[in-house]
């Protein structure tokens, strides 16, 4: 799972990849346009679906609490 | 009641005295009181529209918590994944149903107290009496204050924070009256901590509050009141007779005004707020410097793109609708398709921050262009960026300044639709910019006929140029008041008193020595 949420940032923001702080969306790393593509990609994915709850800057601070959000959902 | 006003001074003076004395468990109550005599005195009655969309939000927010309670109840003794669905789909759809209604009821208050005016000649138009029409006043802060209670209601829904079951309390975070008529946008969970913990006088954090206060007056007083003697005269004229180059620099001041009066109305608010050692968040973070459109509205009034991101944007993307949308296109064009729901999602929120903003057509004709340039950058990013590469163009410094400038002419022409007075204006001063731009009137004693004196303009520009080092500053990461701090006490004095007598001599003020208005709370 880690992995394929890996080649999703990949793709849509490979800064994210290198990124090592905890406020990506304050930092300018992701703005809300690929915010909102990594869901898409997520919810297709991994066929679960994130609610507009879900998408604070907390869930997406960085790559590790992407992964979180999607184990959480998973886990649901 | 003007954030700079005695009368608003008096009520600082004696709400911090007061806050202080009192127990920590009281220090809210002080707060609240402020934040009604604050609200009764610059309303000259009784807040009833306030008062209304406290008591519904409070009622809102209690009902949301009873129901997800109850959900969560009902779920625990449910082991069918089928019923566990059924149930929780029957509750969010009653959850629903109740939010819609406070959204209807709130923001038809809003759009009844903002639009009434601009709708009287179509009223009478249809034959109606307007006399009660004619009377309606526009609350103080209702476009403020509404976004800030709208956003409590979805934080609870979406279990972002917990509701507060005192509604005296939900009262407090919407009429805290360093924010209450422009913001920043604060979101409930957090002025509710700041709110709660513990606050211990100190004379440092104390003189920090004064100093940004200060900072924020010499902004509104000094640079932004005096900019507008020009920016008035230059759109008070028959434009058709201005030259161009004038109208360009009366543009480009009108951003500079903005900015100063609304950025120094948050330095006055948040320095009020820190000397009662609530931490307001941040409006601003010097968008000027920006190298995109995007990045600009990213550090211009922070909370506000943040309430429609959160609130519009995803909530619209989210949605079943959006959802929809988003497979729909997709399917249809594999790669281009993921941008359609995003666009429509940008388009919306610029039109309605255009409708928040003012209630003429050039407002949003004003959200319709940057929705549009945004959108446009969204769909060019990976060939610009391909294009980029291709000419060997490097990040640096030169390239830097360029993308600035390129931000300065796209909001400069933003802002001439936004500061004419009509449509009708806006195309002539865009049309005498082209054709009759006549750089040498600037030279010539035209410019010194538009309100400001030789020496008037002289005074503004060493205004400016403190304010860019101080930005400068701050951009590279430096806190000015620290730097300060750090001198001896005799230098230290020195700079504070002298920064204050600069704005009570060279400070433009009225006939009683009252101030303008700030500009953004006529939005």
């Amino acid at each position: 799972m880690e992995e394929k949420v890996l080649e999703i940032l990949e793709e849509y923001c490979e800064e994210a990849l290198s990124y090592d702080g905890d406020s990506m969306m304050e930092d300018g790393i992701i703005d809300s346009f690929t915010v909102i593509n990594i869901v898409s990609e997520l919810e297709e994915e991994f066929d679960i679906e994130i609610d507009a709850k879900y998408v604070v800057a907390e869930n997406f601070k960085n790559k590790e609490a992407i992964i979180a959000l999607v184990e959480r959902l998973l886990e649901e | 009641m003007q954030l700079l006003s005695y009368r608003f001074v008096l009520l600082w003076v004696i709400t911090f005295a007061l806050y202080y004395l009192v127990p920590q468990k009281r220090k809210w109550h002080i707060l609240l009181v402020a934040g009604l005599v604050f609200y009764v005195i610059g309303l000259r009655g009784f807040p009833v529209s306030l008062l209304i969309t406290c008591a519904t939000t409070y009622a809102c927010g209690i009902y949301l918590k009873k129901s997800l309670l109850s959900q969560k109840e009902a779920l625990v003794n449910c082991a069918d994944k089928e019923t566990k669905k059924r149930i929780r789909q029957g509750f969010e759809k009653r959850r629903k149903l109740v939010q819609i209604l406070y959204f209807a009821l709130n923001l038809g208050l809003l759009v009844f107290y903002k639009y009434t005016v601009a709708a009287l000649p179509f009223i009478k138009g249809w034959g109606i009496p307007t006399g009660f029409f004619e009377k309606v006043i526009m609350p103080l802060g209702i476009s403020f204050y509404t976004l800030t209670a709208i956003s409590y209601v979805v934080d609870v829904g979406r279990e972002q924070c917990e509701a507060e079951e005192n509604p005296l309390k939900v009262l407090l975070f919407l009429s805290y009256f360093p924010a209450v008529t422009q913001g920043p946008f604060n979101r409930f969970a957090r002025l509710h901590e700041e709110f709660e913990r513990e606050h211990v006088f100190d004379y440092d954090r104390m003189l920090r509050g004064i100093q940004r206060f200060v900072w924020g007056a010499f902004k509104k007083l000094v640079i932004a009141d005096r900019i507008g003697l020009f920016v008035d005269t230059v759109f008070a004229s028959d434009v058709s007779g201005v030259p161009g180059s004038i109208l360009a620099v009366a543009v480009v001041l009108y951003m500079l005004q903005l900015y100063a009066d609304f950025s120094g109305y948050m330095d006055m608010a948040l320095g009020v707020s820190e000397t009662f050692d609530i931490i307001l968040p941040e409006n601003f973070k010097r968008p000027y410097f920006s190298r995109s459109v995007a990045e600009f509205w990213r550090r211009w009034h922070i909370t506000l793109g943040t309430w429609f991101k959160d609130y519009v944007m995803f909530s619209f993307v989210m949605s079943g609708t959006g959802r929809k949308l988003t497979k729909t296109a997709r399917k249809k064009w594999p790669v281009m398709g993921r941008h359609v729901v995003p666009i429509i999602g940008t388009m919306l929120v610029w039109a309605f921050t255009g409708m928040w903003h003012g209630r003429t057509v050039s407002y949003i004709l004003w959200g319709v262009y940057y929705g549009l340039i945004m959108s446009v950058s969204l769909i060019l990013e990976t060939r610009y960026a391909a294009w980029k590469e291709k000419c060997h163009i490097k990040d640096g410094k030169a390239w830097g300044l360029f993308c600035m400038a390129r931000t300065w002419l796209i909001v400069f022409v933003a802002d001439v639709l936004i500061r004419s007075r009509s449509l009708e204006q806006a195309g002539m001063i865009y049309r005498a910019m082209i054709t009759r731009l006549d750089v040498r009137a600037l030279l010539s004693h035209d410019i010194t006929s538009y309100g400001i004196s030789k020496y008037g303009f002289l005074l503004l520009f060493a205004a400016l140029f403190v304010w860019l080092v101080v930005s400068v500053w701050e951009e590279q990461g430096k806190d000015v008041r620290s730097y300060l701090a750090g001198f001896p006490m005799p230098v230290r004095w020195c700079c504070y008193y002298g920064i204050l007598l600069v704005v009570l001599i060279t400070g433009i003020y009225g006939g009683g020595y009252d101030t303008a208005a700030f500009m953004y709370q006529s939005f």
